[in-house]
């Protein structure tokens, strides 16, 4: 599956900037969502009734079209770990301080599949339209039906990610002890995938893999490395999070200290900040080095935000 | 009445996040759900009646009430006034 066009909103300048992994930096704490001109890219109609996360991914997937010059998607898929959080949060205060008729708009707009049933909405698309949702591996199941519906013969697909930031999951952070180093965040990343290679084409999604429940992740990635005909001393990058491999902790998890000198390691966590479906950005970001570094031919993403589940992710340059 | 109107559009705009629009850009007898009025759709409809509700303690429960008493401003401050009556 190759990828035509990649598009970021978050807390760093990612938007319609390509070649922003040269210059990003770990995020601080204090980071705010840097939010593009909606107008520019939803009606005025349809952009009065959403909410952040609609607004970013609606407006990421449109910029999607516009870089690849397509006008309808073969289908439109979206990972998202914990959905429209602003509109539930609002209905649920709704639904306990209001006696009587309820406003629907928050309602109808609370459900996980209204970021892709929108992004439709927006365009007219009538194809396909999907949502996973598997917490911290929304992205990478939404990946793989992707790669399943391309096999089908269906092409050049939106898939994407997003969530949003609500004030409550802080107040939930801290009575969970969340370290305060942690930077709770939103973002959206959208990709229009392709079947076969053009001219347009960034990088290539050679292989995804999800580990549930994982138990040994060095061995799930050694399993999933030689399914690709690979060594560890092949990957030129290696882009990893974990929740509490945090910045500036001088700690790096055992599964990546294995991999060879040569490798870059990063952990993207702590250049996006803390949201369920951030490997997303991890794509973009490897896309973006790619483009930049044409020594980066194999990149490997880890997604271990959440300790029992294993993303795996594997994204090759044109000329690997 | 004029008043009523006023707190109307205020309400409306406010719930129906109606960003672009002020209070003094809604004229009373433009055509709430016509493009070339206010342009609001089914939804806001549904919003409209449980603003009713909410701020005039007014339910609308007959479908053809609705129909004609949510064509304007100047129309819901008559039917607010007429059924407050």
């Amino acid at each position: 599956m190759y990828i035509t066009a990649a598009s970021t909103i978050s807390h760093q300048p990612t938007f319609k900037n390509a070649g922003f992994s040269k210059s990003i930096e770990p995020l601080q704490n204090n980071s705010e969502l840097i939010i593009p001109n909606f107008k520019e890219y939803i009606d005025a109609g349809l952009l009065r009734r959403m909410s952040k996360i609609l607004r970013m991914s609606v407006t990421a997937a449109k910029d999607c079209l516009k870089q690849a010059a397509i006008d309808q998607p073969g289908a439109i898929i979206v990972g998202t770990g914990l959905g429209c959080l602003q509109d539930t949060e609002k209905f649920l205060n709704n639904f306990l301080t209001i006696e009587g008729l309820l406003p629907p708009t928050s309602f109808i707009q609370s459900t996980h599949n209204t970021i892709a049933g929108q992004i439709s909405l927006s365009i007219g698309n009538h194809g396909y339209n999907m949502t996973h949702t598997q917490n911290t591996l929304s992205f990478e199941y939404a990946l793989i039906d992707a790669g399943l519906l391309l096999g089908e013969g269906n092409d050049n697909i939106i898939v994407g990610a997003a969530d949003e930031y609500i004030e409550l999951l802080s107040i939930i952070g801290e009575h969970l002890h969340v370290k305060s180093e942690v930077n709770l965040t939103s973002g959206a990343s959208f990709f229009l995938v392709s079947k076969e290679q053009s001219v347009k084409s960034l990088a290539r999604i050679k292989d995804i893999e999800t580990v549930g429940l994982v138990e040994d992740i060095e061995e799930s990635i050694e399993n999933f490395l030689t399914n690709n005909t690979l060594q560890k001393s092949e990957i030129d990058m290696v882009l990893y999070s974990d929740f509490y491999d945090i910045k500036d902790s001088g700690q790096v998890a055992d599964f990546i200290q294995r991999f060879d000198v040569s490798s870059e390691v990063l952990n993207y966590t702590n250049l996006i900040g803390v949201y369920p479906s951030n490997s997303a950005f991890a794509i973009h970001y490897a896309v973006d080095r790619i483009q930049d570094n044409n020594k980066i031919k194999t990149v490997l993403i880890i997604n271990r935000l959440n300790k029992i589940n294993l993303g795996l992710t594997l994204i090759e340059s044109l000329e690997a | 009445m004029d008043t009523l109107k006023e707190d109307l559009k205020k309400h409306i705009i406010e719930e129906l996040n109606l960003e672009d629009l002020q209070v003094s850009d809604i004229d009373d007898d433009a055509l709430l759900f016509s493009t070339e009025g206010i342009g609001l759709d089914s939804i806001d409809a549904l919003e409209l009646i449980v603003l009713m509700e909410k701020y005039y303690g007014i339910q609308v429960t007959n479908p053809d009430e609705g129909k004609v008493a949510f064509l304007s401003i100047n129309t819901m401050a008559d039917y607010i006034e007429k059924r407050k009556a």
